[in-house]
């Protein structure tokens, strides 16, 4: 089927599997699947400043319904998905305008692209190695899996940064932590998105873990409570500078839905340090999409 | 989770019984908009977006948002109408 407006020929039902498998990650990680699904939409040849904007597009509907279910759960923190969505916003924007100075110079696809894949391989990389330090943790120490956090002492040192003013975040346990900290992890993960098209939970959710020290499964739920935000204001301001593809987004949404729902019971079964290293699996396929078609140039048709 | 308690053995088949019912429904719902969507949206959103990106923006926004909104609203209502306990 031929998308006009992105000016592309994709098979509507390769679309609805790229949604549903980006909506099970969505409801079990507590991502957008961005950084899956724009690969894979680079792939089979939507132009770059497209899959940004469209990747963004289909994660706004589906944020919603994953947010809604993972705050029916208590797994969201308001006050602090809240102060972030400030410097969130502040960074899409800033994404997004980057995007259009690509786009004038003509280096969009390259750029963008070895972008991916250097941030997907690190992700990838750090979070199998974290995750599996943290299950060898548990199996010598006994620890609860719960609070296997592999890197348990960075959080304490940036806890330990008294830079005014500071915050507490009662429902995820953070008795006192620098604003400024929090208003930076909103801004990096929302510059990736504006620019990368993803919701930037592939980052947050390590970030809020690690840096910033809340539990895993309120990571989850804030991280998605915060896609809604970041990838609604992404649409709306690459929508306006001609980067997305609305039809595309519906269809991949519709596939999304049904995803999530499985995603969000499958987090019964696992958890802790488990989930991260699936989830270090996920970044690492996203990069080899890249590599493939930067390196080949050729289109894969479905 | 412990499969050899019964009652969470019981609670994973009411889980999975649920989950069934509530994609099935799901299906069905997402294919007949799969199809009104594809036939009347097409021509509507491609004219818009080379005519006036700010409207195609917001009509784009509202459409993403509402089908988030309503196919979740829609299968609560079934689920509730067919007395299933959902799975939260």
């Amino acid at each position: 089927m031929e998308f006009h407006v992105a000016g592309v020929t994709v098979n509507p039902l390769f679309l609805v599997g790229i949604g549903f498998l980006v909506g099970i990650l969505g409801g079990f990680f507590g991502v957008g699947g961005g950084f899956i699904a724009g690969p894979m939409m680079f792939w089979v040849g939507v132009p770059m400043h497209f899959v940004v904007g469209t990747d963004l597009a289909h994660m706004t509907g589906k944020s919603i319904v994953a947010a809604k279910r993972h705050r029916a759960l208590g797994h969201v923190d308001i006050k602090l998905g809240l102060i972030m969505v400030l410097s969130t916003i502040a960074g899409v924007e800033l994404g997004a305008r980057i995007i259009e100075a690509l786009k004038t110079t003509g280096n969009l696809d390259v750029v963008i692209g070895s972008v991916y894949v250097i941030i997907l391989l690190i992700i990838s990389g750090f979070t199998a190695w974290e995750s599996l330090r943290a299950l060898r943790m548990i199996r010598t120490d006994s620890l609860d899996i719960k609070d296997a956090v592999g890197f348990k002492g960075i959080a304490q040192r940036v806890h330990g940064i008294k830079l005014w003013p500071m915050i507490s975040f009662p429902a995820s346990g953070i008795a006192s932590i620098s604003l400024w900290i929090v208003l930076a992890v909103g801004f990096i993960t929302g510059l990736l998105a504006g620019s990368l098209g993803v919701g930037g939970g592939f980052i947050r959710m390590p970030l809020l873990v690690y840096a910033v020290g809340i539990p895993t499964h309120v990571a989850v739920g804030t991280d998605l409570f915060e896609i809604m935000f970041s990838s609604g204001y992404g649409m709306l301001t690459h929508a306006i500078k001609g980067n997305v593809d609305v039809l595309m987004a519906l269809v991949m949404h519709t596939g999304a839905a049904i995803g999530a729902q499985i995603g969000a019971v499958s987090t019964r079964f696992f958890i802790g340090p488990r989930i991260r290293l699936l989830f270090s699996i996920l970044p690492l396929i996203g990069a080899l999409l890249v590599l493939a078609r930067l390196m080949n140039g050729a289109v894969t048709h479905f | 989770m412990n499969t050899k308690n019964p009652r969470n053995n019981a609670n994973i088949k009411r889980i999975f019984l649920t989950l069934t019912i509530e994609l099935s429904l799901y299906a069905v719902l997402v294919v007949a908009y799969f199809l009104i969507v594809l036939r009347l949206l097409n021509g509507i959103l491609t004219r818009l977006f080379q005519s006036d990106l700010v409207t195609y923006a917001i009509l784009g926004l509202g459409l993403v948002v509402t089908q988030g909104v309503l196919l979740e609203w829609v299968t609560s209502f079934i689920l509730n109408r067919l007395k299933v306990e959902r799975v939260e």
